[in-house]
């Protein structure tokens, strides 16, 4: 991406608690995504790391002693206008809207701000960050594998050029390979100074693309620290894997 | 308790007895009309409340049987009560005919369906001569019945409000036995229902039927009455003066259905002079219900209640969740020729999305099995494919040793498959103790002629399921929720039910779909020795879960998915060490993650 | 032949009024899962609200029009407005919603224009053409004319403005379209009220068609869905098929059974649904899990 988005701003969360169908799925959760680092949150299934990020971004009902996007109080923002604000979403499972093509998904990422020139260069700047997006523009959004479709949809979160990104579980079902390609772009996104919230199973993959990581267990947060030092922890793979 | 309410019925029954002496022509004219609407909305509260089916075509069952009977003795010159008979079956016919569109089809599109025939029927009311179009028939004879003369209305009276409390017990005797739970299941969730064993198509059209004869019945009394019949009666005006009825009065009770008749019936006579502002008033009411009462008038005290319970902190309930007692141990039992559950090459497609790719398993008899794998491997499409919620594109499912792919959900659990859901799915809207009773219930639907026949019959076989129902609840400690509501308890405390309510269905295969999400340390443990229990209790369970602490000490064998294909299958021991799966989950390969212990051991 | 030819072109400009009404159902299934009840009643409104401007503020026919249009919008603003509390959370109790929306609207009529009829004369005043042998009015020719022009602009809204991609985004993931800034509440405002619109068209048009009274809401409404379903709930295109295949029915019906007529099409109409629920071009609409 050509254009500076350098982030200034620091997303921090203090006491997140989620809770829906009586099931606490978030207890108490502290994070902070430095302005302009990556920040991940790993963990096993049902751990809780999507329900964090949904919170959030608002999606869900939540409390917080504090969440705050620098000086912006998030527990005020519908999650609507997050966009406005700077805050780009990838959801869990990609949520393209198939039946269009991929050229109006972008343009739809573009759609809290008028259409004119500066949608015509991001748009311009997804397809050369994405080359296969650009081959398949006429393409109805549903007839792309799902690693294109998983590409489309941070494209598509890119739009608005925000200054937080807000990932969950980009590599789900994807291949080693296109996991290596999806690591290249935070890598490369970060490194312009796009903060990025990165929840994931895969570990390797997020230790690779952030500084810092929170794992979480029972919606809790059982540990955090420097991403170069969790990655040789093996209290993390007992975490996952039990033993 | 029980007392007062004698006493209130007892004071209903005094006060109906001695009602005609106290009014005069014009109001008991207008009762015996209201009691008419009342049976009516009984009928749509069976099929809309109690089953969850929009059936607006009532006004048309109405309709049938007023006319059917008005044919038959005015031109046939048929006797009133054998002419009444043939109309309640024409009306029953057509209910069945209307509803055939129900065994494939959902709400909305019956929707349009009954409210065609509706609108149809009144067109055709006023188009042919059979019927005598616009004018009506008129001359319809009086009823005969020995020693009285019906052509009064406040002899009338008597018959009607007889006709009345008869439908109105048979219709809280429904609701109460097997069927009604049935049709209450279909109606909370429709899936959950058929996993439960419940035969959804063919409940749907029971629903009709049932209203059917509630509607007929309520024609040939109407023509009894009024002697006349004319297509204005059973204009669509009046069916959505009836809908709003039934919707007001809290469609879920069938006594709240007579209370909506009764108060609208009221109102209409009260602004009779003014009949656009009255339909003004109760189609905003009826606005109004949907947004802030949904469950109508009936529903209130149960929301005062609610309110005022939640202003005083909980002090009375003192309910306590029991341990679990477990099952008597089936001891050693034969090797069973065939495998509990076998897939074979089981391959399940979604447009163009490969959820399953020629998936092969199987789990011998009494083996306690777990499924794992990363988010979105296809664990739980798997399971959906075993339980009949998906067809698989490919691939066979055999359960001991029979061919049942592509089978309902029905027919599995006819078969001998019980389930919970990931996202459980309880009868919010039913007790625990029914919920349980649901489940228990495995006789078929066919077997509903009974209610027609023989009620004693469903009368004992509802006393032995609530004595079953009792002792399951009370094996698994949840004997004081029994009358709980699910969605006001702990969430611990439904996982608890969801399983009891699987285990109900005395099944050979248990699907446990995340079983342990959600809950806390304690309460996994507790899991734990529960699914110990029913497997030696002689039932096969197959586990998804991501627990892995629970499925490493609980499963005897574990099968690892990774992108619908299986990446490993062996001991919880052998798995967790598996190169692949530790790629899988963590993205990465032995040797990054255990650089230190390699140092320590050499 | 003659004969069918004729039967066949008479139910043509009543089946472009079905499927305008088809339309309006189909767009508001499609981006909100809702059936609206109360669209027939909306179809009344619109037919009484074009004839009283046309005939008593002596308005032009087409200007008329316009402001039937431009007041049933309004109307569907309200019920939208009012029935937001429910959307995407209680689907059959919307239903309902709508079904009591329709009893206050067809009370209004009665209240507002009476409970007898008034027959719209029609705006072109010419002999019918002769084309080929089968006689054609002209209003009927004006009446395709609108119809295709309406579906023509529904069609470019869809497909080139933002807010109609952004409509079509709703329907298909609501959550993703939170997420990119898209105001769920107020998109489906929109779709409400161009369906509303739509029905008003319809009704203005049928005016000098049928005779307006109170209960044509039913009658309109109901081909009006079954031509939606018929087509494929949810279907612009099948909208347009099954209003058009329904209005044909119809005048075969007619021609035939006289009496019995929309009893014919009612059946038929059924036992094509049992045959094939998801109608001609499948059935489109939100995810209702």
């Amino acid at each position: 991406m050509t254009q500076t988005v350098t982030s200034t701003d620091d997303l921090v969360v203090e006491g997140l608690t989620v809770s829906y169908g009586g099931v606490r799925a978030v207890r108490s959760v502290d994070l902070t995504v430095p302005a302009g680092k990556a920040v991940g949150i790993i963990g096993a299934n049902g751990a809780g790391k999507t329900s964090t990020l949904r919170a959030v971004m608002g999606l869900v009902p939540r409390s917080a002693t504090t969440m705050r996007w620098g000086s912006l109080d998030l527990t005020k923002v519908p999650a609507r206008d997050m966009v406005r604000h700077g805050v780009g979403y990838v959801p869990e499972g990609r949520h393209v809207f198939s039946g269009l093509t991929v050229e109006k998904n972008l343009l739809l990422g573009a759609y809290s701000r008028p259409w004119k020139a500066e949608t015509k260069q991001a748009l311009g700047e997804v397809y050369e960050l994405f080359g296969v997006l650009g081959e398949m523009r006429g393409r109805l959004a549903g007839a792309l594998s799902g690693g294109q479709q998983q590409m489309l949809a941070i494209g598509r979160a890119l739009m608005c050029r925000p200054r937080l990104l807000l990932l969950d579980e980009p590599s789900m079902g994807l291949s080693p390979k296109l996991v290596g390609e999806i690591l290249a772009v935070l890598q490369r996104l970060s490194a312009e100074g796009l903060s990025l919230l990165l929840v994931e199973q895969n570990a390797k993959l997020t230790f690779e693309a952030t500084s810092s990581c929170l794992v979480v267990e029972n919606g809790e947060v059982a540990m955090v620290g420097a991403s170069e030092e969790l990655r040789h922890d093996p209290n993390v793979r007992r975490i996952y894997l039990g033993l | 308790m029980r007392y007062s309410r004698f006493g209130v019925l007892a004071l209903l029954v005094v006060a109906a007895i001695v009602l005609p002496y106290a009014v005069g022509r014009y109001t008991i004219h207008v009762i015996d009309v209201t009691i008419i609407f009342a049976i009516l909305a009984i009928g749509m509260g069976l099929a809309m409340g109690i089953s969850g089916q929009i059936n607006l075509a009532q006004i048309a069952f109405f309709g049938l049987g007023s006319y059917v009977t008005a044919i038959l003795t005015v031109q046939e010159g048929w006797g009133f009560w054998t002419a009444s008979v043939l109309a309640i079956l024409a009306t029953v016919a057509v209910g069945l005919l209307v509803s055939t569109p129900a065994l494939r089809v959902q709400s909305h599109y019956l929707g349009i369906v009954t409210l065609g025939l509706a609108l149809a029927f009144t067109n055709w009311l006023t188009n042919t001569e059979l019927t005598g179009g616009a004018e009506g028939i008129s001359g319809i004879p009086v009823p005969s019945l020995p020693g009285a003369d019906l052509s009064s209305e406040y002899l009338y009276y008597y018959l009607e409000i007889l006709a009345f409390a008869v439908l109105l017990t048979f219709g809280q005797f429904v609701v109460r036995t097997p069927l009604g739970r049935r049709l209450r299941a279909m109606r909370d969730d429709p899936l959950a229902a058929g996993a439960m064993g419940a035969e959804v198509p063919m409940l749907r059209m029971t629903a009709f039927a049932l209203s059917s004869v509630y509607g007929g019945l309520a024609g040939v009394l109407y023509a009894g009455l009024i002697r006349y019949v004319a297509p204005e009666t059973f204009s669509i005006a009046n069916m959505f003066l009836l809908l709003a009825m039934v919707i007001i009065g809290g469609r879920q009770s069938l006594v709240g259905c007579v209370v909506g008749a009764v108060g609208l019936s009221l109102v209409r006579e009260w602004l009779v002079d003014y009949p656009t502002y009255a339909q003004i008033a109760y189609g905003s009411v009826v606005v109004l219900t949907v947004l802030f009462a949904p469950t109508g008038l009936a529903g209130l005290p149960e929301r005062i209640r609610g309110v005022y319970r939640r202003r005083r902190p909980a002090s009375a309930s003192r309910a306590v969740l029991r341990p679990f007692q477990p099952y008597d141990d089936a001891g050693e039992r034969a090797a069973a020729a065939a495998p509990a559950l076998e897939v074979d090459g089981i391959s399940k497609n979604f447009r163009g999305l490969t959820a399953l790719d020629e998936v092969t398993l199987s789990v011998p008899t009494g083996e306690i099995r777990g499924i794992v794998g990363p988010n979105g491997s296809g664990k739980t499409t798997l399971f959906n494919v075993i339980s009949g919620f998906y067809k698989p594109t490919g691939g066979d499912v055999r359960i001991d040793g029979r061919t049942l792919t592509g089978a309902s959900s029905y027919r599995l659990a006819q078969a001998g498959v019980a389930r919970t859901f990931q996202n459980l799915r309880l009868f919010p809207a039913m007790t625990v103790r029914e919920n349980v009773l649901v489940a228990l219930d495995r006789t078929r639907t066919r077997s509903i002629w009974r209610y027609a026949v023989w009620q004693p019959g469903v009368w004992l076989h509802d006393r032995a399921l609530r004595r079953e129902a009792d002792a399951i609840l009370e094996r698994f400690g949840l004997a004081d929720f029994a009358g709980a509501l699910p969605p006001a308890l702990p969430y611990g405390i439904q996982r608890r039910v969801e399983i009891a309510r699987a285990m109900a269905r005395s099944p050979r295969l248990l699907l446990l779909d995340e079983p342990a999400a959600g809950l806390n340390g304690d309460e996994v443990r507790q899991l734990g020795e529960i699914v110990r229990s029913i497997r030696d209790s002689g039932v096969t369970v197959v586990l998804i879960e991501h627990n892995m602490g629970l499925v490493m000490s609980l499963c005897e064998h574990v099968t690892v998915l990774a992108g619908g294909r299986i990446i490993a299958d062996g001991t919880p021991g052998e798995v967790a060490t598996a190169p692949q799966v530790i790629e899988a989950y963590l993205g990465d390969s032995m040797d990054d993650v255990l650089p230190a212990e390699k140092e320590v051991r050499s | 032949m003659q004969v069918f030819v004729q039967t066949l072109v008479g139910g043509i400009s009543l089946g472009a009024i079905y499927a305008l009404v088809a339309m309006g159902f189909s767009l508001v299934y499609r981006t909100m899962g809702l059936v609206n009840f109360a669209h027939g009643n909306v179809v009344m409104i619109g037919a009484y609200l074009a004839s009283t401007f046309y005939l008593s503020v002596r308005l032009p026919f087409a200007l008329a029009m316009i402001v039937a249009i431009a007041v049933t919008g309004l109307i569907g603003v309200i019920i939208e407005r009012v029935l937001r509390p429910l959307e995407n959370k209680d689907f059959d109790l919307m239903l309902i919603g709508t079904i009591g929306f329709g009893i206050v609207l067809d009370a209004l009529a009665i209240l507002i224009w009476g409970a007898t009829g008034r027959a719209v004369p029609s705006p072109v005043r010419s002999a019918p053409l002769d084309l080929l042998g089968i006689r054609v009015r002209t209003y009927d020719l004006v009446v395709l004319a609108v119809a295709a022009a309406a579906t023509v602009l529904l069609v470019l809204f869809l497909q080139r403005t933002k807010r109609g991609a952004a409509m079509q985004a709703v329907a298909m993931d609501h959550e993703a379209a939170t997420a990119v800034g898209i105001h769920v509440g107020r998109s489906n405002a929109i779709a409400f009220v161009i369906g509303a619109g739509l029905a008003a068209l319809a009704g203005g048009l049928v005016g000098p068609l049928l005779y307006v009274s109170p209960s044509m809401g039913g009658a309109l409404g109901i081909k009006g869905f079954a031509g939606a379903i018929l087509g494929g709930f949810g279907s612009i295109p099948g909208a347009i098929v099954g209003g058009i295949a329904i209005g044909v029915l119809d005048s075969f019906a007619a021609g035939h059974f006289q009496g019995y007529s929309e009893l014919v099409t009612f059946i038929v109409f059924a036992v094509l649904i049992t045959v094939r629920p998801t109608g001609i071009f499948g059935e489109k609409t939100v995810n209702r899990a």
